[in-house]
């Protein structure tokens, strides 16, 4: 996580004060105070007038009730209230905040020097390369980007410059339409949340539920909420991780459990699988399966490779068939790190409730009146392994699966490898598809840093990396294979079941 | 010695607290000498963070830039 900018500010005083006027019960009759609260006529400016960005701001609020777009505000919290959430897509671009970026791919700039060689107009296929003003000038109407003339150029003159959005996604799912406004091709996205992060206008959002979820709270349900390993120093280093559960009881949580618990269960049974695919001397790779952006990616993009990632439901699945196993009226909320993770929760209707990340969690809490940092940390030890509260960093959920490997199965032959970044990812499992590669073991990670750098996140991630290792290592469960709660969840058949496993209807 | 109080609360955490920690961490030694730290959990002017109070002075809305601009003004 980069410096905190102001999009993050913006959509961050957003969902406080949605959450506030949620606790407070005046959602449906204030909503419309936010469009003075969070842009004040003093500005700062960001856009040409106060009425473009309130305009922005209501396509915030109303992404941030997940709603659609074209209803009102003072609608949208009503809907929002009761509970309704919208089938728009996780992540979608603001209509209204997309600045239709202007930008000519390729550029001649200040360096050309208007030689004889000219090789630009030559390489041109187009011919719409011509000499204006002792300069190059590229007519845009007969331009078709091909980029021949930035190559052609001795001195380097033409420029190429891509849209932010663009360049971030490492899948070609979003791309300008002929307006120029950013456009997402479901058809390829995976909800990893790359391009929110990039875009310099805070155009792009994921839908957030964290309306409905204080209204089951509020409603007296019984609302669990399952923290993702990832939480260690989310809300400020010095915090400790009991004082955050405290937090959450507070505010209205009936329990707290961790995710780490489902993670232990995964690692073992993920390793039992990979056994059995090893059977055979010519094993086939097995991929790990918890980040939900890098199955996305394997099912979107190399659907060839489907059935070489494990068929074992991720951690937040796992946990969450152990909350209802035990409370079947229970509410879960899975609070993570994860934009992704909205949309593998949809697969799971009536186990996994609601997806919140960590940035809403506090938005929340803060709504709520409270802070984190006066509770009273009280004692608090993991209740998941070293190796499920790992899972939470880069490398930690093949790590763990090897320490499995070595208890359950040492002699198992074994060629492990990994990546992170959804780019990286694709382009490692072509290679051990093509047979470049011995591989029979790969963990994929969308984010770099694995979870701890996911979007959804408050801390840098080479920070919360440090202490989710010194917090694994202070687990008192050692082990996954010794965790007795594993073969408990393991019990409740932690396979992903086939006929639900199909595109959202978001998708 | 200059005082440095940040506020670590949650609000403020969210509105970028960590980033004016950096900002006396980055400092060149014989800077920080001169600084006292100490976080505060909450100056009750939530909403307006992140909060720092300089030898007793108030900075609301603070950035790593302002931070840094008000540090060298108090340590000329």
């Amino acid at each position: 996580m980069p410096e905190i900018n102001e999009i993050s500010k913006i959509r961050r005083k957003v969902l406080t004060e949605l959450a506030q006027m949620t606790f407070e019960g005046r959602l449906h009759s204030d909503v419309e105070n936010i469009l003075h609260t969070v842009v004040t006529e003093e500005g700062p400016r960001y856009r040409c007038c106060v009425h473009k960005e309130r305009a922005v701001l209501q396509d915030r609020v109303k992404s941030a009730l997940s709603q659609p777009m074209d209803i009102s505000m003072t609608e949208a919290a009503a809907a929002a209230l009761a509970g309704v959430v919208s089938d728009s897509p996780i992540i979608q671009v603001l209509p209204v905040a997309c600045d239709q970026c202007p930008l000519d791919r390729f550029i001649v700039t200040d360096a050309c020097r208007n030689c004889l060689a000219h090789s630009c107009i030559a390489s041109c296929p187009k011919k719409a390369i011509s000499v204006v003003a002792n300069r190059s000038f590229i007519d845009k109407t007969k331009c078709v980007e091909c980029g021949l003339c930035k190559r052609s150029c001795p001195y380097g003159a033409i420029i190429e410059i891509s849209r932010p959005c663009e360049r971030a996604c490492e899948l070609g799912a979003i791309a300008a339409d002929k307006a120029r406004k950013a456009v997402i091709d479901y058809s390829l996205c995976v909800h990893c949340g790359a391009c929110k992060m990039a875009c310099p206008f805070g155009a792009i959002s994921d839908r957030s539920m964290i309306v409905q979820v204080i209204q089951q709270i509020k409603a007296g349900r019984r609302v669990y909420a399952l923290l993702a390993p990832a939480f260690i120093g989310q809300f400020g280093i010095q915090v400790r991780p009991g004082q955050v559960l405290a937090s959450l009881k507070k505010v209205g949580f009936h329990d707290t459990l961790e995710v780490s618990v489902g993670a232990d269960a995964v690692a073992v049974e993920e390793a039992r699988e990979f056994i059995e695919r090893n059977r055979e001397p010519k094993g086939q790779v097995m991929t790990t399966s918890c980040c939900p952006a890098f199955v996305g990616m394997v099912e979107k993009h190399l659907p060839t490779m489907k059935d070489n990632i494990s068929s074992l439901v991720s951690p937040m699945v796992a946990a969450a068939m152990d909350v209802k196993k035990n409370d079947p009226e229970g509410i879960v909320v899975f609070i993570g790190p994860c934009i992704a993770k909205k949309s593998e929760a949809q697969r799971y209707p009536g186990i996994v409730d609601f997806v919140l990340t960590f940035e809403e969690l506090a938005t929340l809490i803060v709504g709520a009146g409270v802070n984190v940092t006066e509770m009273d940390a009280g004692s608090f030890a993991s209740a998941g392994s070293k190796d499920g509260n790992i899972f939470a960093r880069a490398g930690g959920v093949l790590q763990a699966v090897q320490n499995v490997l070595s208890q359950l199965a040492p002699d198992v032959e074994l060629q492990a490898e990994r990546c992170e970044g959804l780019g990286n990812c694709k382009k490692c499992l072509q290679e051990i598809e093509a047979g470049k590669r011995n591989t029979n073991l790969f963990e994929g990670m969308a984010c770099t840093g694995g979870c701890v750098g996911g979007p959804g996140v408050l801390t840098d991630s080479r920070i919360t990396t440090k202490l989710v290792e010194n917090f694994a290592g202070a687990s008192l469960e050692k082990s996954a294979v010794a965790n007795p709660k594993s073969e408990e969840l393991i019990k409740l058949g932690l396979h992903r079941p086939h006929e639900q496993h199909k595109d959202s209807p978001a998708d | 010695m200059l005082i440095v109080e940040i506020c670590m609360g949650t609000c403020c955490h969210l509105m970028g607290a960590q980033d004016l920690l950096d900002v006396l961490d980055a400092l060149p030694a014989d800077q920080r000498r001169l600084i006292e730290f100490k976080g505060v959990t909450c100056f009750k002017n939530c909403g307006k963070g992140p909060s720092v109070k300089i030898n007793g002075n108030f900075l609301a809305n603070a950035t790593p830039e302002l931070l840094f601009e008000v540090l060298q003004t108090n340590l000329q």
